[in-house]
């Protein structure tokens, strides 16, 4: 026999003075099942906490119903007293009445009323309400971060600082990423490699970092805290432990002209290689598609060189399966390169590059070692011209957003040019400046003010080229949109920053949303930036969005403390609230049929299979199962499921049932 | 005569409609006392059963309301819930069930005020609607008859 | 038709299935559905304009599934069926052989689920032509004439289900009806009941249906109640652009979405 406490608040006067909070509690204490009922000032204090626990006891409550406020303000705080009286929290329910009736109607009887109404619907509910025990998961206390720019190691590193073991998966042979190729980095002009090299030597050295370079995540099963993840190690085709990082063989390899992707295509590099002087592992791979012997079947010059005999042509790639408890995403960006700018003759003229590549122009390891050269001829340009907002912010090339850090290295690309070519002009052409930033805005000043770069606020139309000198036309829009023409020797263009390729594929291996610029998507644009949409899975840098280093650290370390904060439990509580299968007895097992269309509804693929086996292992019938690790009780499935054989705690069919027949029917 | 007070009952998600509500109230925005709310973790969860025993218990009116287009805290709650809708419309429709007498919108937790005009909006229309007779009609010569035959 | 039994002669001769299903003349002379597993008995198949049933309903029930793999005589809604019913996971296409037959009547070629599925998009997928004038002439009515027309209709209704039982997408093992924790469904006839059984089977078979009418045929007090689900098989295409059945890939119209999916009444 149930026997149900109405609690009934005043909340001072938010509700009473438009309810007549006694009526409610007198009414409903009428009804059948109801043994207790009575109304409070503040049910919320401590005296009225005290109150309700005092009359679960001594009532021997089997259900209450605190009739006050939101349940999202203190839903949690009444369950925790029930629960303190001995009462299963899940026998707690709350009616709103302050912000669902007291506060949008007028003093009146239908008011009063209307709150009887919402205390019975929840009498009738709570009546069947089930005793929920919180789930409970064992937590695997390994990461996983995948991508290993510097987003991936500053989340590597702060893991593995908080005692946890972290295994970091890169794909490219070395891992640095975008930060690696930088010159020097905005707003103080350091050196990118100088401040980045330590940290990459530190996470190759760091006892609790696995790293696997040249390697990419093959899939993912598991939910948080259980993961199972599968890594494909791509042959390296030297057996690393003989290695020792000399590079005779790059240097001998007799292939010697591939455009190197660490310099941008600006220079070339063996079919062996090291992607860049400080990479970590310092040690080569063999680029099987560009390798002569892979291609033609002979050469093995690498193989005949090595000293310690580490080649091994015949390595195959190697899948291997690891356990891990979270996953940090940080894969980073990449820029659009040429074909997207046939107006700017991108592609088309060698001296109109990218950021990046004039990044590598800069760089003082670069192929000019750091002198400004114009790449068709080696000669040191006298104007140049960097347009800013080369793609972004463009919605007719289908990208609307902000680049981000344009503004800012653009700024920098001006003034790198402008200290290495004294009598050299640029130009930036440039829509808004976004400097917002600390040190930011000064540092753009700078550019303009010390440095003497000519800021023109408007877009540029086409260049062309003209008698070996490109002609870039565009507007100034503060001198009332006058047409302006600059003859320069060198274009550079801030493309617009853009997802990854393999970024939508990787999500998907993953299970976690991205948006439709493939950029990973956060659980919440402002109050769950870090997290996904899948529980255990965080994200860091410029994956979600294009970043500059400092937010990139500053998410990595963030996803970092999500992570630890994970770890620091030996087990996960979960609230209870999640959908489940039924089961009866043999031979039907259960009532579920085994359509699976539940499974196509379900967001977070927390619908499985199980099988009912024969004891010679034939299967007898298979059913859906819920994962309650993975089910985050939205009960989509639940209302799909034609044969009622799914149901949801908390709001089962029947509850849900109970509640309209309750509200509509006089008592 | 005293004026027809509609009864209405409103199937609202928790993340969204609900919280709406919840600001409506704090915004202490007025709307019509008819409407009570059942909450529910999604509009994703809303059988559409329930909407036919909300008529056959006596509703005059049903309010369906959850978070708008990609807003769902579960990604896609709401969008297998709009299908669901689409399909059930059209059967009420073809069958000369009142759709007129079902509210489905999207609010959002920000939407107090849009939470308010939707509630009364859908109040005023009931009002002029009237009660929903011929589907209590059948409902309760279904109830003669078995108190015949009994 | 002696492809057909020749087909299944073979199927049957060299063990490629263990039961073939297709029609054969009853003593009254309307078609039944046949059930023949020896090589010799395979000259009872028939196929005319007798033959109307979705077969397909077979295929889940256990009485026919014990033999073994099935050769199954197959029109184009039994075609569709099957499509169906591979695609939620109730038949395995390693489990049966298809003996088509054309719109026209002809026998059909169909080696695997890829031809069948290249025959099925290349036909007119749309309700049944006499059914889509009585759906055009219903949907011309007035909301109180449909809702009177239908309540006319049902209140003959007598719960007996053979529209589940003769439809091929009702392969539940406990249908909704049966469940009572909540009563969804009144257990006794009348009206009321009635409206919501057939309004929860509808809806069941939103985008699930294909159209085979059996649901009607089967009706022992001839309810139209084939035009509620083909009513939705046509709305799902008008706004979904699928047609139920089409490949065995397919989810169903209310199991999957598009972020665009279009409609005009959510405000």
């Amino acid at each position: 026999m149930a026997r149900i406490g109405v609690f009934v608040c005043h909340c001072g006067e938010n509700i009473s003075a438009t309810v007549d909070c006694g009526k409610v509690a007198e009414t409903v204490g009428k009804l059948k099942h109801v043994a207790f009922s009575t109304d409070y000032k503040y049910m919320c204090s401590d005296p009225g906490q005290t109150l309700i626990k005092d009359a679960i006891k001594e009532h021997k409550l089997t259900g209450i119903v605190v009739s006050a406020c939101s349940p999202r303000m203190h839903e949690p705080t009444f369950r925790k007293a029930a629960a303190e009286a001995g009462l299963n929290p899940f026998l707690c329910e709350m009616a709103n009445l302050r912000e669902h009736c007291s506060w949008v109607h007028e003093k009146n009887e239908m008011t009063t009323d209307k709150a009887i109404d919402l205390v019975r619907i929840l009498i009738e509910k709570v009546k069947i309400n089930s005793a929920l025990q919180p789930i409970r998961v064992p937590v695997t206390k390994t990461a996983l971060v995948v991508g290993g720019g510097i987003a991936g190691i500053q989340s590597a590193l702060d893991i593995a600082n908080t005692g946890h073991k972290v295994i970091l998966v890169e794909r490219s042979p070395s891992i640095g990423g975008h930060m690696s190729q930088l010159s020097e980095t905005f707003p103080t002009l350091d050196c990118s490699q100088c401040i980045l090299t330590p940290r990459m030597v530190e996470v190759a050295q760091h006892p609790n970092i696995t790293l696997y370079t040249y390697a990419e995540v093959e899939s993912l099963d598991g939910f948080i805290g259980n993961f199972t993840v599968k890594i494909r190690k791509k042959a390296k085709s030297i057996y690393e432990k003989d290695c020792t990082g000399c590079g005779l063989c790059t240097t001998k390899c007799p292939q010697k002209k591939i455009p190197n992707e660490f310099e941008e295509g600006l220079g070339f590099r063996p079919a062996i290689y090291v992607p860049f002087p400080q990479a970590v592992p310092n040690k080569p791979v063999i680029d099987r598609e560009h390798c002569t012997y892979y291609l033609k079947g002979k050469c093995k010059v690498c193989e005949i060189v090595c000293p310690t005999k580490a080649i091994r042509f015949d390595q195959p790639d190697e899948v291997i399966e690891v356990k891990i408890g979270a996953i940090v995403i940080a894969t980073g960006f990449d820029i659009k390169r040429s074909n997207f700018f046939p107006e700017y003759g991108f592609g088309k003229y060698k001296d109109v590059i990218d950021g990046l590549q004039f990044e590598r122009l800069a760089s003082a390891s670069g192929p000019t070692s750091g002198a400004i050269l114009r790449p068709s001829d080696g000669q040191v340009p006298k104007n140049i011209v960097f347009v800013a907002c080369a793609g972004s912010r463009d919605p007719a090339k289908g990208i609307a957003y902000c680049s981000k850090i344009c503004c800012m290295y653009t700024a920098k690309h001006a003034m790198l040019y402008k200290h290495k070519v004294h009598e050299g002009k640029a130009h930036v052409f440039y829509m808004d400046i976004r400097s917002a930033g600390k040190n930011y805005d000064e540092f753009v000043r700078r550019a303009i003010e010390e440095d003497y770069v000519n800021y023109i606020r408007g877009r540029v139309s086409t260049i062309y080229e003209r008698d070996g000198k490109l002609i870039v036309k565009g507007v100034d829009t503060l001198l009332g949109a006058q047409p302006v023409e600059i003859v320069a020797d060198m274009v550079v263009l801030a493309t617009a920053g853009v997802a990854n390729p393999g970024a939508e594929e990787l999500a998907q291996k993953l299970h976690v949303s991205y948006d439709s610029h493939k950029f990973f998507a956060e659980a919440h644009p402002k109050l769950k930036p870090v997290e996904t949409n899948t529980a255990g899975i965080f994200l860091a840098g410029a994956c979600q969005n294009p970043k500059d280093i400092p937010d990139s650290v500053s998410q990595a370390s963030g996803a970092a403390v999500k992570v630890a904060a994970l770890f620091s439990q030996s087990e996960l509580t979960r609230e209870p609230l999640v959908a489940y299968v039924n089961r009866t007895s043999p031979p039907m097992y259960s009532t579920c049929v085994g359509c699976f269309l539940c499974q196509s509804v379900c967001p977070y693929q927390a619908i499985e299979h199980e099988d009912f086996k024969t004891r010679d292992g034939k299967i007898i019938k298979t059913v859906a199962k819920i994962n309650e690790g993975l089910c985050q009780g939205c009960g989509t499935c639940v209302a799909l499921c034609r044969s009622k054989s799914i149901d949801l705690h908390g709001y089962s069919n029947n509850q849900v049932y109970t509640e309209v027949v309750a509200l509509l029917n006089d008592y | 005569m005293a004026e027809f007070e509609p009864k209405v009952v409103a199937f609202v998600c928790n993340w969204c409609t609900y919280a709406g509500a919840d600001l409506t109230g704090t915004s202490r925005i007025k709307y019509a006392s008819n409407v009570k709310i059942i909450r529910f973790p999604c509009t994703g969860r809303i059988d559409f059963m329930l909407l036919l025993k909300s008529f056959a218990n006596g509703a005059d009116g049903i309010i369906v309301s959850g978070c708008h287009p990609n807003d769902c805290h579960y990604t896609s709650g709401n969008f297998h819930a709009k299908r669901r809708w689409i399909m059930f419309k059209e059967l009420m429709d073809f069958m000369g069930i009142d759709m007129n007498r079902i509210t489905f919108s999207w609010v959002s937790a920000a939407e107090g005020a849009r939470w308010a005009e939707v509630v009364n909006s859908t109040v005023d229309r009931i009002r002029k609607l009237g009660p929903y007779v011929s589907y209590k009609q059948m409902v309760n010569t279904t109830v003669e008859e078995e108190v015949i035959n009994e | 038709m002696n492809s057909i039994v020749s087909r299944a002669k073979e199927l049957l001769e060299n063990k490629s299935v263990q039961v073939i299903v297709g029609f054969e003349a009853g003593p009254t002379g309307k078609a039944r559905p046949a059930f023949v597993t020896y090589p010799s008995k395979t000259d009872i198949l028939i196929f005319d304009e007798r033959c109307v049933q979705n077969l397909a309903v077979y295929l889940t029930k256990k009485e026919v599934k014990q033999f073994g793999k099935i050769g199954i005589v197959a029109t184009l809604p039994i075609m569709r069926s099957i499509m169906m019913l591979i695609s939620e996971q109730q038949v395995f296409a390693e489990n049966i052989e298809i003996l088509g037959v054309s719109t026209e009547g002809k026998y059909l070629d169909i080696a695997d689920i890829q031809v069948m599925q290249g025959y099925i998009e290349k036909c007119d997928l749309s309700n049944p032509s006499n059914d889509q004038e009585t759906l055009a002439m219903l949907n011309k009515m007035s909301m109180q004439e449909k809702f009177d027309y239908w309540q006319n209709e049902l209140s003959t209704c007598i719960k007996c289900y053979a529209c589940r039982q003769a439809c091929p997408m009702c392969y539940c093992t406990r249908c909704a009806v049966e469940c009572n924790q909540p009563q969804w469904i009144p257990v006794q006839a009348n009206t009321h009941g009635n409206m919501e059984w057939h309004i929860l089977r509808a809806m069941h078979l939103a985008g699930r249906c294909i159209s085979c009418g059996e649901c009607g045929r089967a009706c022992p007090v001839n309810i139209p109640c084939h035009l509620l689900t083909m009513q939705l098989a046509d709305q799902a295409h008008k706004y979904f652009n699928v047609y139920a059945g089409t490949s065995e890939k397919m989810s169903s119209v209310l199991s999957t979405y598009e972020p665009n999916d279009k409609e005009s009444f959510i405000l």
